[in-house]
């Protein structure tokens, strides 16, 4: 009996223990998919993660925003250059209607989806920037540039939240998800504070990112052409003239840049007669798109929000939304080569109008088939002689959005120069309007801002370029628009965003 | 599970808990023992002063003192040993201790003073016994306690029913089994003992298997319904859980018309939102979330384990309670052949009434003069050109079922087995469904030694189904009904008219075609190495193969492939498509347990204690690819265009190791204790997280066996009182979710080649743990009138915590565009009553007859959102219909209150719906944004207006017998849930949608001021309580008529059994529900992958319920 009961004690025992000493076999990692954890030490992640952050530039669609279509919708249809467009009734209350006509409120849904682009896109540059410095796996320059490229990102995605809604919640850092309701992430940093971490990320990368061309780096990324670019046009905002002067110089010196000959083969997806195309020589930052199963390489809804809208009768090209204004249209010299490379115009009914013939021999009716009676060219993609999408949704055109052109660092330039009564304010500017067929200039102020409206009209600059040349309100009134001083420089915090802070994150002025 | 072979990693933690639950059994074995010795010691004082007298002597001057009496062999060696002893006025304990010291002699304590003396090595003297015990029909029986009243003497039959056993010449052996009459038989000098044991047919006897081993009704602490297997083999039903609908009190079950659904299963209520709601089912040791592989022919019983101290046993698996399946084995004696099979047909057993082409013409020209041009949109001519289509007709059909099931069993002295193989088929109520499914099973028993014995429980299913997407009776619904349905090859186009699909044309040119395969394995060896201990380990698995090949057919609205009647319209696919899924589940679980099962004397323990260790993976890979051609014999993803090819691969793992111990105490059968921890490590939980403990305690008072109950006999036959109390958990949330993880292949193109990223998107709350729940339960089990009439009464109280619910935070700022995250915040609270009776009587030799009822009342509630918010859900047109709050049941609509129609001016005048035209609904103005009615009819007006959970449930069963003849039924009911009638609500999403007989005949005209339904509308209505309806029903689930051959035909025949029998499936319910049905099966919550809990109850596009007749036969020879 005894050693029955030892035997048993003693099985018993031994299953315990080998069923018990299982702490591995508890340890079990998401399958298919990689842990924040886990990221901190995988090479591969490092870049994987700085690719998520770039990917936050497809934000598009009436979904949350970077870059995209909306971006688009709340900047040049705020300024002069564009009206709402589409039928009337579209998109227009507690959308881009209210932009159009400075109605706009804190719960606009535009407002709120360019706030959470961004800052989903900021938080994606934090969790690149936090993976890629905790890698030890990574040299220090390829850490440096990886760093540089996030911090790139990280900028840029503040610049358009400042010049938006002024000061904002400073987060440079991915917080713990106990943290987000502490006061530092509720409470907005003022406008120097962040035009401070916007300075500090863009002279970071500038410092560390290769150049151009550089075998370390790849069409699409970073470099330090762009990171020089955006903080010339930082401190052009900050009127730091030497700052952009030197920068941009900078930049031109490198010679690693130029103008593409021909002004409207700048946004074709590819070279006409060896001139333009995506990523052309005048390319300094650009949104990199392309073709592929699930079409999420792309910024949804960019050219088919913006395409010209039929009324039935044909396949159209879109919602025909930011239509570019007379004001715009008025704004060209004659024979500026420019007018025609940034306005899809719209033909009258009657006689033997057959209708407007795109460059790529796609016919659009005339007014009577067709809603509004411009279009931004600068967005068109064609559906005949450019890459479709893979499932065939219009939606979803691969098409690149040109963020920083060498003609603006030429512009910058011209301009710093100017203010600091250089000379080369009036050779920079005429290199620009030379390849828009225009005869010579003089480099003043006033003139170099009446050319960076119509060599930048519908790339989503003038809204902010007016804000900062401090004569929005009086151009935007001229224009017939009901700005208000002090209030339409910048747009209302949302709503949304406001309730989750309990009220401590304060309003702009006037909403 | 080679893994768990491994030592290395070996935690002292782990170790140390191994540690412990051995100490724990030594200590409570310990305490078992210095009870029994601590008892013997008696009232009256002795004095003795003897030098040098034999023992017996002693003991003779003892019983001169007149208290005591002793009772010992003559024979007992020791008893003639010379002794010393000077004691006064001593205890008689203190006496015979001194008395005895030196020898092997021990004594005992009787009644009445008795004293047994007995030699403590084997005494020679004692006569040796030997037996077997068989059951009334031959079968051995293994695991009877053989014991001798009074004593602490016993043993346990071994696995051939054999005993030995040494024991007092006088005396009464007592045989005892589960399921089994407890015999006794006085001790003769007979050395052997043949016993047959009868088998119980008292339901206080019956085995119930509880978690991990099995018990005696009456020795139940806990709530636990059975089950039986005939009567869950008698249903036409595919899947055993919808067998069990209306059986055991405070279960609902909620079945699909659908052959291959899988019943949805509530035991005592909701008990979360966003965890998974379904019980957890164990088949034969090994558990599982889904027995649709299982046959119910091969099923003995399905125990349903309800409160808290029956399912703490399965810790942090058990907040929604347990299903406990167990199958059929087979028996000693020569093999039994049996067959039992049915051939029938199934239809729709409720279709709702459209309007026809005249009807709908009426309607949608009125409604265009109110909200149109005014025009008779739907033209004479229209009608007249067109044909008169019932959709429901056009894609419904009857089907054929048929079940057929044949087994083989029977067992020898070494090895017991059952085979069975079924076959089953059902082509579902919906054109082009089809469901097919081959079962077989092999259950053995393989006695190795007398003490040792293997089982081994082998199962494989092999599911063909064709099924079919139930939005196509969403379309049907909606579809015009003067378009023609098909003609020849070519459609109607309802697309042109109306904007749907033609529902007929989507069954058409979808063909989904899975193949399941499911092996389900289980290898069990037990071993005692003496009587009382019981070492199990049992290895199991469970592996899913089901593979999925889409197929959707390229159609064309206009050209020569057009295949419309008309052209046009936008129903057409432009390219076929072709998906193959293929997903792999693999379970392995891995138990160990001992038991140990002592009585001394009237103190009856049973201990149990154990591991078990889990691995659960799934692998799903999908390959999409456009442009394959439509033979069935080129779905391949090779045939398609390779540019179009998209993989994706994905997965889970998760893992979970516990231990479990158990005790059952009780005295003499009337004092009972049941007391359980488990501890339970699930990979699902981070490492700082993963422990939870499960603690219950139950206890009972069975006054059956009180001495005073004698008076109460004629009255009460049994009577016993439970209480209990235990705490669970629920780890039915997503792996992982603690963790912040990876979205994959997010691309950005760099040199113009796409690059893969990655980013995190998802806050996650890296505390996160189980749902707990704290049931407490009250019990009362009854048989009175002689055993005629049972019954049993149970309150509970089950709340639970730290459930999971959404937390909004400021998150954008961590790249979750969301606000919120998943936490353990919520708590809910289910409360309830069950009560079953059930009666059972013979008439006279022919006539017998039985009655069972139950009813369940529970009252479900959000007790705390502790932080979180409010869950909206179930989003029609965008407006979500229900709300999850405080104080509300789980999942509770919350709408615009319909009040009437408005039948003149003035109502409008006096009304917040200024804009509103006679013949429209009015809603009433509850509130607006200042908390006080505001004159205008928005969502501050809804107001929360019942949930679609029932108040009570119920079901009534019964059966009557004449000589052969038997007639039986079963019923099922629920009171007191609201159904929203979703589909109604979407109609008019476009204008020219069908509606309702009843809305197009009784709708509000002028000649016609009806104050229920409004003026003809063009457009849907916003969500009200316009829509929302009873779902109380009433319903009989079963009648089943049976003939038995009688036994002189049989035997001629050379039959054990033949019976043929007619039986007829849900052939009545009593509703007024006007939809399909009222028992709605919930939508997938896509997070758990389980019926969700807080949309449950809109009728939107779901498969109707079904009822079929069959007729069969059983026989066995």
């Amino acid at each position: 009996m005894k050693n029955y009961k030892q035997l048993s004690i003693a099985t018993v025992g031994v299953l315990l223990t080998i069923a018990g000493c299982q702490k591995k076999f508890l340890d079990v990692n998401p399958q298919g998919k990689e842990t924040q954890v886990n990221a901190l030490t995988d090479t591969a992640a490092a870049s994987q993660t700085l690719a998520g952050a770039y990917n936050a530039l497809y934000f598009g669609g009436f979904d949350k925003t970077t870059v995209g279509f909306e971006w688009v919708m709340m900047t040049d249809v705020a300024s002069d250059d564009a009206d709402k467009g589409s039928t009337p009734d579209d998109f227009g209350t507690n959308g881009a209607g209210d932009i159009d006509n400075f109605t706009v409120n804190a719960n606009n849904g535009i407002v709120q989806n360019v706030w959470n682009g961004h800052y989903v896109g900021i938080a994606r540059a934090n969790q690149a920037i936090d993976i890629i410095t905790k890698n030890t796996a990574l040299d220090q320059t390829t850490r440096n540039r990886l760093l540089g490229e996030a911090r790139f990102l990280r900028g840029l995605f503040y610049f358009d939240l400042v010049r938006a809604f002024g000061g904002v919640v400073k987060v440079t850092r991915v917080p713990q998800p106990s943290e987000v309701s502490s006061d530092e992430f509720n409470i907005r940093a003022s406008v120097d504070t962040i035009y401070n971490v916007i300075i500090s990320d863009f002279q970071f990368a500038a410092d560390n990112l290769p150049l151009k061309g550089d075998a370390s780096t790849a069409v699409g990324r970073a470099n330090k052409g762009a990171a020089e670019s955006y903080l010339a046009k930082v401190y052009l905002y900050q009127k730091n003239w030497q700052k952009a002067f030197d920068l941009t110089g900078d930049v031109i010196n490198s010679g690693l840049y130029s103008l593409v000959p021909d002004y409207k083969y700048i946004f074709r997806e590819s070279q006409v007669n060896g001139e333009g195309g995506n990523n052309n020589p005048e390319s300094i930052f650009e949104v990199q798109t392309g073709q592929n199963t699930t079409s999420n390489g792309i910024s949804p809804l960019f050219s088919n929000g913006q395409g010209p809208r039929g009324k039935g009768g044909w396949n159209d090209l879109g919602f025909g939304f930011n239509d570019p204004t007379v004001d715009l249209a008025n704004a060209y010299e004659p024979g500026d080569t420019r007018n025609s490379a940034t306005i899809i115009y719209i033909q009258p009914t009657g006689g033997l109008n057959i209708g407007t013939i795109l460059w790529d021999g796609f016919r659009i009716p005339t007014q009577d088939s067709v809603q509004n009676e411009r279009y931004s060219y600068k967005a068109y993609h064609s559906p005949i002689a450019e890459t479709p999408a893979i499932d065939g949704n219009k939606d979803n055109k691969p098409k690149n959005i040109r963020l920083m052109r060498y003609a603006e660092v030429l512009l910058i330039h011209a301009e710093a120069a100017a203010m600091l009564g250089n000379a080369d304010a009036t050779t920079y500017l005429n290199m620009v309007r030379a390849r828009a067929n225009l005869g010579p200039s003089t480099g003043t102020q006033a003139n170099i801002w009446k050319e960076r409206r119509v060599e930048l009209a519908m790339e989503q600059d003038r809204f902010f370029d007016l804000v900062r040349q401090g004569r929005a309100g009086t151009v935007m009134r001229a224009a017939g628009k009901n700005f208000v001083d002090n209030k339409n420089e910048v747009f209302p915090i949302p709503q949304s965003i406001i309730d989750l802070s309990n009220g401590r994150l304060k309003q702009n002025n006037g909403y | 599970m080679k893994k768990i072979l491994t030592i290395e990693g070996c935690s002292p933690h782990a170790v140390k808990k191994a540690l412990l639950i051995m100490k724990l059994t030594s200590i409570l074995m310990l305490v078992a023992t210095l009870q029994v010795s601590a008892r013997v010691s008696g009232q009256g004082k002795v004095s003795l002063k003897l030098n040098q007298v034999e023992i017996s002597k002693a003991l003779h001057s003892i019983e001169g003192q007149g208290t005591y009496r002793f009772l010992y062999n003559s024979r007992l060696e020791a008893v003639s040993h010379k002794v010393n002893i000077d004691v006064a006025n001593s205890p008689i304990g203190e006496v015979l201790n001194k008395l005895f010291a030196g020898t092997d002699l021990t004594y005992k304590l009787l009644e009445n003073n008795l004293i047994v003396v007995v030699s403590s090595t084997l005494a020679v003297q004692d006569i040796r016994i030997t037996g077997k015990v068989t059951s009334s029909a031959g079968d051995v029986i293994q695991g009877v306690s053989v014991t001798v009243k009074g004593t602490t003497i016993g043993t346990t039959t071994d696995n051939d029913g054999n005993f030995a056993l040494t024991v007092p010449q006088t005396g009464t052996l007592v045989f005892s089994s589960i399921g089994f009459v407890t015999h006794e038989q006085p001790i003769t000098d007979s050395a052997v003992v043949n016993v047959t044991l009868v088998a119980s047919n008292k339901l206080l006897d019956q085995v119930v298997v509880v978690g991990y081993g099995t018990q005696r009704r009456s020795d139940l602490t806990g709530s636990i319904g059975t089950v039986k297997g005939a009567d869950i083999s008698k249903q036409q039903v595919l899947t055993a859980t919808q067998a069990i609908q209306g059986k055991v009190a405070g279960v609902q079950v909620i079945s699909s018309g659908d052959p291959n659904s899988n019943p949805t299963v509530r035991i005592r209520g909701v008990g979360t939102t966003l965890g998974g709601a379904s019980p957890l089912f164990v088949v034969d040791g090994v558990i599982t979330d889904d027995i649709r592989n299982i046959n119910s022919a091969d099923i003995l019983s399905i125990d349903v384990l309800k409160d808290a101290s029956s399912t703490a046993i399965y810790g942090v698996r058990a907040a929604n309670g347990v299903l406990l399946i167990t199958t059929k084995k087979g028996k000693r004696g020569k093999p039994v052949v049996a067959y039992d099979g049915s051939v029938g047909a199934k239809e729709i057993s409720k279709l709702v009434n459209m309007a026809g082409p005249k009807q709908y013409a009426n309607y949608i020209n009125e409604g265009n003069i109110y909200y149109g041009t005014g025009d008779s949109v739907i033209t004479d001519a229209m009608l007249a050109a067109g044909g008169n289509t019932d959709w429901f007709d056009a894609i419904t059909k009857r089907s054929l079922i048929q079940n057929h099931n044949v087994s083989v069993s029977g067992g020898s002295d070494n090895a017991d087995y059952f085979l069975s193989a079924g076959y089953i088929t059902d082509g579902g109520i919906i054109q082009t469904n089809a469901f097919k499914r081959f079962t077989i099973r092999s259950n053995n028993d393989y006695r190795i030694a007398n003490n040792f014995k293997v089982s081994t429980l082998v199962s494989y299913s092999r599911t063909n189904f064709r099924n079919v997407d139930v939005n196509n009776f969403n379309l049907a619904y909606r579809a015009a009904p003067y378009i023609q349905s098909k003609v020849g090859k070519l459609y109607g186009n309802t697309s042109l008219a109306n904007n749907v699909g033609n529902p007929l044309l989507s069954l058409d040119q979808v063909s989904t075609a899975n193949v399941d395969n499911r092996l389900q394995a289980t290898v069990v060896a037990e071993y005692k190495p003496v009587s009382w201990i019981t070492l199990h380990t049992s290895l199991g698995t469970d592996l899913d193969f089901l593979n999925t090949t889409d197929y959707d057919y390229q159609f064309l609205n206009s050209g020569p492939a057009n295949v419309f009647l008309t052209a046009g319209g936008n129903q057409y696919v432009q390219q076929s498509t072709l998906a193959l899924t293929k997903n792999n589940f693999t379970r392995w679980l891995w138990d160990n347990t001992v038991t140990f099962a002592k009585t001394f004397d009237k103190h009856n323990f049973t201990l149990l204690a154990g591991t078990t260790a889990e691995t659960y993976t799934i692998n799903n890979f999908v390959g999409t690819v456009k442009n394959v051609p439509p033979s069935p014999d080129l779905r391949f993803l090779d045939q398609g265009t390779p540019s179009t090819a998209i993989v994706t691969n994905g997965g889970d793992k998760y893992t979970r190791n516990s231990y479990l111990g158990r005790l059952n105490y009780n005295f003499d059968q009337r004092y009972y204790l049941t007391a359980s921890i488990r501890a339970d490590a699930a990979s699902k939980f981070p490492s700082y997280n993963r422990w939870g403990y499960f603690p219950s305690v139950a206890l009972a008072w069975n006054l059956a066996h009180e001495s005073f109950f004698s008076s109460l006999n004629k009255t009460f036959d049994q009577l016993k009182i439970r209480g209990s109390w235990g705490e669970v958990g629920n780890d039915n949330i997503p792996s992982n979710a603690y963790t912040p993880l990876a979205t994959i292949n997010v691309p950005y193109f760099f040199n113009g080649t796409q690059y893969n990223g990655i980013s995190f998107d998802a806050a996650a709350d890296k505390n996160l743990k189980w749902e707990t729940s704290k049931e407490y339960d009250l019990g009362i089990d009854f048989a009175i009138l002689h055993n005629r009439l049972n019954g049993t009464i149970d309150l509970y109280n089950k709340k639970t915590t730290d459930a999971l619910i959404f937390v909004n935070f400021t998150g954008i700022y961590l790249g979750d565009v969301d606000n919120q995250y998943l936490t353990n915040a919520a708590s809910f609270r289910n409360k309830g009553v069950e009560v079953s009776l059930n009666w059972a009587d013979n008439i006279d030799n022919n006539w017998r007859y039985s009655i069972g009822g139950n009813i369940a009342f529970n009252q479900n509630r959000v007790i705390g959102l502790n932080g979180g918010q409010a869950l909206y859900d179930g989003n029609l047109n965008g407006y979500f219909v229900t709300k999850t709050d405080n104080g509300q049941p789980i999942g509770s609509y919350f709408l615009r209150q319909f009040d009437g129609i408005f039948q003149n001016a003035a109502q409008i005048a006096n009304s917040a719906q200024k804009n509103a035209q006679v013949g429209d609904i009015r809603y009433k103005d509850i509130s607006g944004p200042n908390g006080k009615p505001d004159g205008v009819i928005d969502d501050f007006d809804r107001a929360f207006s019942g949930s679609y959970q029932p108040k009570y449930t119920y079901g009534i069963t019964g059966s009557v017998s004449y000589k052969t003849f038997d007639l039986s039924f079963n019923t099922y009911g629920t009171h007191g849930g609201k159904i929203y009638n979703g589909k109604k609500q979407l109609t008019g999403s476009d204008p020219y949608d069908n509606i309702e007989t009843k809305v197009a005949t009784g709708r509000w005209t002028v000649n016609n001021p009806s104050n229920s339904i409004p003026r003809a509308t063009l457009g849907t209505l916003p969500a009200s309580t316009y829509f929302l309806e009873s779902g109380s029903f009433f319903r009989i689930n079963n009648i089943t008529l049976g003939y038995t051959f009688p036994k002189p035909f049989l035997t001629k025949a050379k039959f054990q059994n033949l019976r043929v029998f007619v039986t007829t499936q849900n052939p009545f319910t009593f509703t007024k529900y006007s939809g399909f049905t009222p028992e709605l099966a919930p939508p997938i919550n896509a997070t758990v992958n389980a019926p969700s809990t807080t949309n449950a109850g809109i009728e939107q596009a779901i498969y109707p319920s079904t009822r079929s007749l069959s007729g069969g036969i059983n026989f066995s020879f």
